[in-house]
């Protein structure tokens, strides 16, 4: 294999946007990817925008970060937008999230993020019952009202990875099954020793999300990135009702109807991890409470049945983005998304490949710099 | 009995109390249940529940699967349309949950469940016995709705029943499991009840279902399993057609033919992809000398075929089948190349076996690969226990072994379970250890006399439908190999193959195959889709109510913790 100038570590959502935009720019690009447990592989295509209102009350030291972070969710929407087109269709449709509440107290909860909401630039409206009805008739009689946020959406990842791979393929990306064991820097670039041989380049793009603290280590860092399983269930299809990303005001759940007529069904619902090379198993007690969590939202949704479920690796760090080169080398790029990690995998893959181009990004992504985590060391 | 009327499509039909929906349409002359997204018929398959093909609507339930519902008076039953109206669905009505801890809980009502319930609760356990069927027996012993006796295995049948039920096991019929979790949990229902079981020891008995002869044309209706038209005919007394064909390979396909023709059947066509016995002379006196008895049945059967007119064409294949006006075109080529096409109502197709595995690859039971079946085998101990302590399996769920092997795995298991929750009983294990010896033997020179190692695909054209829901030929799940898969989970994802209803059953066989073949990698338990719940759809109306249930049960537990203090 010939030399390449950098190796991306990670072949999900995030190092193959990065690695085509690489490639596009001229860089010999190498994908070093297990293969197992891939986050992207399991996602299932909800596009992420407003404060998860859970998060805010369980971490209100937190909300000020993930606040001032919204005008980057946003963007990264517009990114799959963008990618929708050159991709050829991923069945993307942007109609909005809501965020559902059960109570009065919800509402009002809901009102107050609303205006924080706005003051970031998203576009969000509050709606009453009556208004909910027009267009989303199926809902349980005990929802009061909802959050609309405008930028949010979906999409069939399983279509937008085939995509990605084949786009990366023709730009001349190379990708190599091998399990990424170290980094070690040396005078005239990188290494990555791994399950099948060490591999070479001038510099790393590091995309590998929950396995990327063991691969810092050895730069003196530790970032706090964790593997967090989760599952999802699948119905079988119906007649197409639900156009809109569903989730709730206090509970974990999201709930959207793919262009198949299939109900999709999760929203962070722990799963059993089984070690490397085994796909994480579902528990009873998530399958059981996130499907009749949707059952009670939805009433008419059953009769329907749950055919299918699948499990797979969230990645967490301290709730955000993690994007730049290490404070303690030039040649390690980091790019983790940190928090929804599908919806913004794209752009923080393109912000990591235009760094590690020697490029100023043409958004200010100080805040999301690994150097916060030097300190921890 | 009574008759019960109903309506499909606006026709009236009448069918005996008991009889299935798909006997019922079948005897009618209807064939196509259903209409799928690519606009393609399809109708009675496996007829065991498996296969998820024969679905129609009920009453306003869509996706009802004929096979598995009983006709009752004053039914509307239209075609399934392949969309249904969101929300036009039925909410099922749900009612009290019932609970179970029993000592001993059996999962499957075959010849190996049978046995391992009677075993454990002759020796004092309690025991439960979970059947998805409305009429215990399992695939072997195939109880007729009215309780007819028209041969000897059904003779045999009923008197394992009849001693399952006297033993003190509880039988309880027409439960469809759809989760089990580890610490061992089942979670089920039954007609909308939810099932909740929490054992001490699990047998899981669930058998196997039928490997198809994968050949375009294979999903048209009127093709069917053997064992799908044995259940018509011995469970409902329904004939599948007035012409019929079988193919593939193995005794069912034999023994179903000659019941068929007795029932007044005219079969055109047998076709067996092996040489005759003949030509292994020292496989079939193996097998002769290990069970003298069985042997001759089977030399009985052909011969009375023979009788009959009724030639057995060996070393023939199915190649394809062509919808005609009035039927179906099979075409057969044999051993010189030789080709044949037959006008035929109905087509019978059994080419081995898949165990029905899914219980125990989710609760990690650790697996083998068999390549002379070409399928999973389950490892378990001498006393039938799985890795997973308390979890034991027996029959054709842990790879092919017959009838007789699983009814003496099932009495191991069953002592053996039941000894471990305390209650001793004297069981002769070396007996049960050398009749099984005799009959594994029985089974492997059997085996040898036919050709079940699964088809190559190479050689089919690309455009055989490999997945059957999501309507997947050859040539799409090749191209999904472009992505350099390495896994069939991958595969999986870049051709939706194994992602439709039937979850995998029979495409994921032949895409692990495929896999293999492509990544130059030996098969193994890995090599297989991913094992997930639910095992079979479930209502999400039945997750509810389970889910209401258990946290019902939860707060009893906190309250009797709480007035403990």
């Amino acid at each position: 294999m010939p030399p390449s100038d950098i190796l991306v570590i990670g072949g999900g959502v995030t190092g193959t946007v990065a690695a085509i935009r690489l490639a596009e720019q001229g860089a010999r690009v190498t994908v070093l990817d297990a293969a197992t447990n891939a986050g992207s592989d399991a996602n299932a295509g909800s596009l992420h925008v407003q404060m998860q209102s859970r998060f805010m009350r369980l971490y209100p030291d937190q909300v000020p970060n993930v606040e001032a972070a919204l005008p980057f969710y946003k963007q990264a929407a517009d990114t799959w937008v963008e990618m929708d087109g050159e991709l050829g269709g991923v069945e993307l449709v942007r109609k909005g999230g809501l965020m559902l509440a059960e109570s009065e107290e919800q509402l009002a909860f809901l009102q107050k993020k609303a205006e924080r909401e706005t003051a970031q630039g998203l576009s969000v409206d509050i709606l009453q019952r009556t208004e909910l009805e027009r267009f989303a008739p199926w809902l349980g009689p005990q929802i009061v009202g909802a959050e609309i946020c405008h930028d949010e959406g979906k999409l069939n990842p399983l279509i937008a990875n085939q995509r990605l791979r084949q786009l990366a393929e023709a730009s001349g990306v190379a990708r190599r099954k091998v399990f990424v064991d170290a980094l070690d820097e040396g005078s005239n670039g990188v290494t990555a020793h791994t399950s099948d041989g060490s591999f070479h380049a001038d510099q790393v793009l590091l995309a590998a999300a929950w396995g990327s603290a063991d691969l810092t280590a050895p730069f003196g860092i530790t970032v706090p990135s964790a593997a967090e399983p989760l599952h999802m269930n699948i119905t079988e299809p119906s007649t197409i009702a639900i156009s809109h990303l569903v989730q709730h005001a206090e509970r974990s759940i999201t709930l959207k109807q793919f262009g198949t007529g299939q109900i999709v069904i999760g929203g962070g619902w722990a799963a059993s991890d089984q070690g490397r090379g085994v796909p994480p198993k579902v528990r009873a007690e998530s399958m059981l409470g996130n499907v009749a969590l949707a059952a009670k939202l939805a009433p008419a949704i059953g009769g329907l049945r749950v055919i299918r479920t699948w499990a797979g690796m969230n990645t967490t760090t301290d709730g955000a983005s993690i994007i730049g080169r290490l404070p303690k080398t030039d040649r390690v790029v980091m790019a983790l998304p940190g928090d929804a990690g599908y919806t913004l995998g794209p752009l923080v893959g393109r912000l990591a490949a235009d760094i590690a181009l020697g490029r100023v990004p043409n958004i200010d992504i100080e805040r999301f710099s690994p150097s916060r985590f030097a300190d921890l060391v | 009995m009574g008759v019960k009327r109903f309506h499909f499509e606006g026709q009236e039909i009448t069918a005996p109390e008991g009889k299935s929906l798909a006997a019922a349409l079948t005897e009618a002359g209807v064939r196509a249940f259903r209409d799928t997204a690519k606009e393609a018929e399809r109708g009675i398959f496996c007829g065991m529940g498996v296969c998820q093909d024969c679905l129609v609507t009920v009453n306003g339930a869509p996706n009802t699967r004929a096979c598995m519902t009983r006709v009752e008076e004053g039914f509307e039953v239209e075609r399934q349309v392949a969309l249904p109206a969101f929300g036009a669905l039925d909410q099922q009505e749900t009612s009290d949950p019932l609970h179970l801890s029993p000592d001993v809980l059996v999962i499957g009502g075959g010849a190996g469940g049978l046995s391992a319930a009677a075993a454990a609760a002759e020796a004092g356990a309690s025991v439960v016995l979970l059947d998805e069927r409305k009429v215990a027996g399992g695939q072997y012993y195939k109880q007729a709705a009215d309780h007819t006796i028209l041969d000897q295995q059904q003779a045999d049948g009923a008197k394992l029943v009849a001693q399952a039920r006297a033993s003190g096991a509880d039988l309880i019929s027409g439960v469809e499991l759809w989760g089990a979790f580890d610490g061992l949990v089942f979670l089920g229902h039954r007609d909308g009840q939810p099932v909740i079981v929490k054992p001490k020891t699990a047998i899981v008995a669930t058998g196997a279902y039928e490997r198809p002869v994968t050949v375009p044309g294979w999903t048209l209706p009127g093709v069917m399993t053997t064992g799908a038209a044995q259940t018509l005919w011995r469970s409902y007394q329904t004939l599948p057609g007035k012409r019929i064909a079988v193919c593939g390979s193995g005794p069912l396909n034999v023994q179903v033919a000659l019941e068929l023709a007795k029932g007044g059947a005219e079969i055109v066509f047998i076709a067996e992809r092996a040489p005759a016995a003949i030509s292994k002379p020292f496989n079939a006196l193996a097998m002769a000398l290990a069970d003298p008895k069985l042997t001759i049945q089977g030399l009985r059967m052909l011969a009375d075929l023979r009788k009959r007119g009724i030639k057995v064409h060996n070393a023939t294949e199915l190649t394809e089948i062509a919808q005609e006006r009035d039927g179906l075109a099979a075409t057969f080529v044999g051993r010189v190349g030789r080709k044949q096409t037959v006008q035929i109502d109905a087509l019978c197709m059994n080419a081995g076996f898949e165990p029905q595995n899914e219980i125990l690859r989710l609760l990690g039971a650790r697996m083998h690969y068999d390549p002379a079946m070409g399928h999973l085998r389950c490892d378990k101990s001498k006393v039938m226990e799985t890795c997973v302590p308390g979890l034991y399996a027996i029959g054709d769920c842990t790879g092919l072994g017959g009838a007789p092997a699983a009814r003496l795995e099932g009495e191991i298991a069953g002592s053996h379970a039941a000894s471990a929750c305390g209650y001793a009983s004297e069981s002769d294990l070396e007996t049960k250890q050398s009749g099984l010896t005799k009959h594994r033997a029985f089974q492997k020179n059997l085996w040898t006399l036919y050709d079940i190692a699964p088809a190559d695909t190479t050689a089919l054209p690309s455009d055989t439908v490999i997945c059957r829901c999501e309507e997947l030929t050859l040539g799409d799940v090749r191209a999904g190999l472009a992505t350099k898969p390495g896994h069939v989970g991958t595969l999986k994802r870049a051709t939706r193959v194994g992602m439709g209803r039937w979850q995998g059953r029979y495409c994921g066989p032949v895409a692990a195959r495929i896999v293999s073949q492509a990544t130059d990698q030996a098969i193994d338990d890995l090599s297989f889709f991913a094992p997930r719940v639910p095992i079979k759809p479930v209502p999400i109306s039945a997750i509810l109510a389970a889910e209401e249930a258990m946290a019902a049960e939860d707060s009893d537990v906190t309250e009797v913790a709480d007035a403990a203090q």
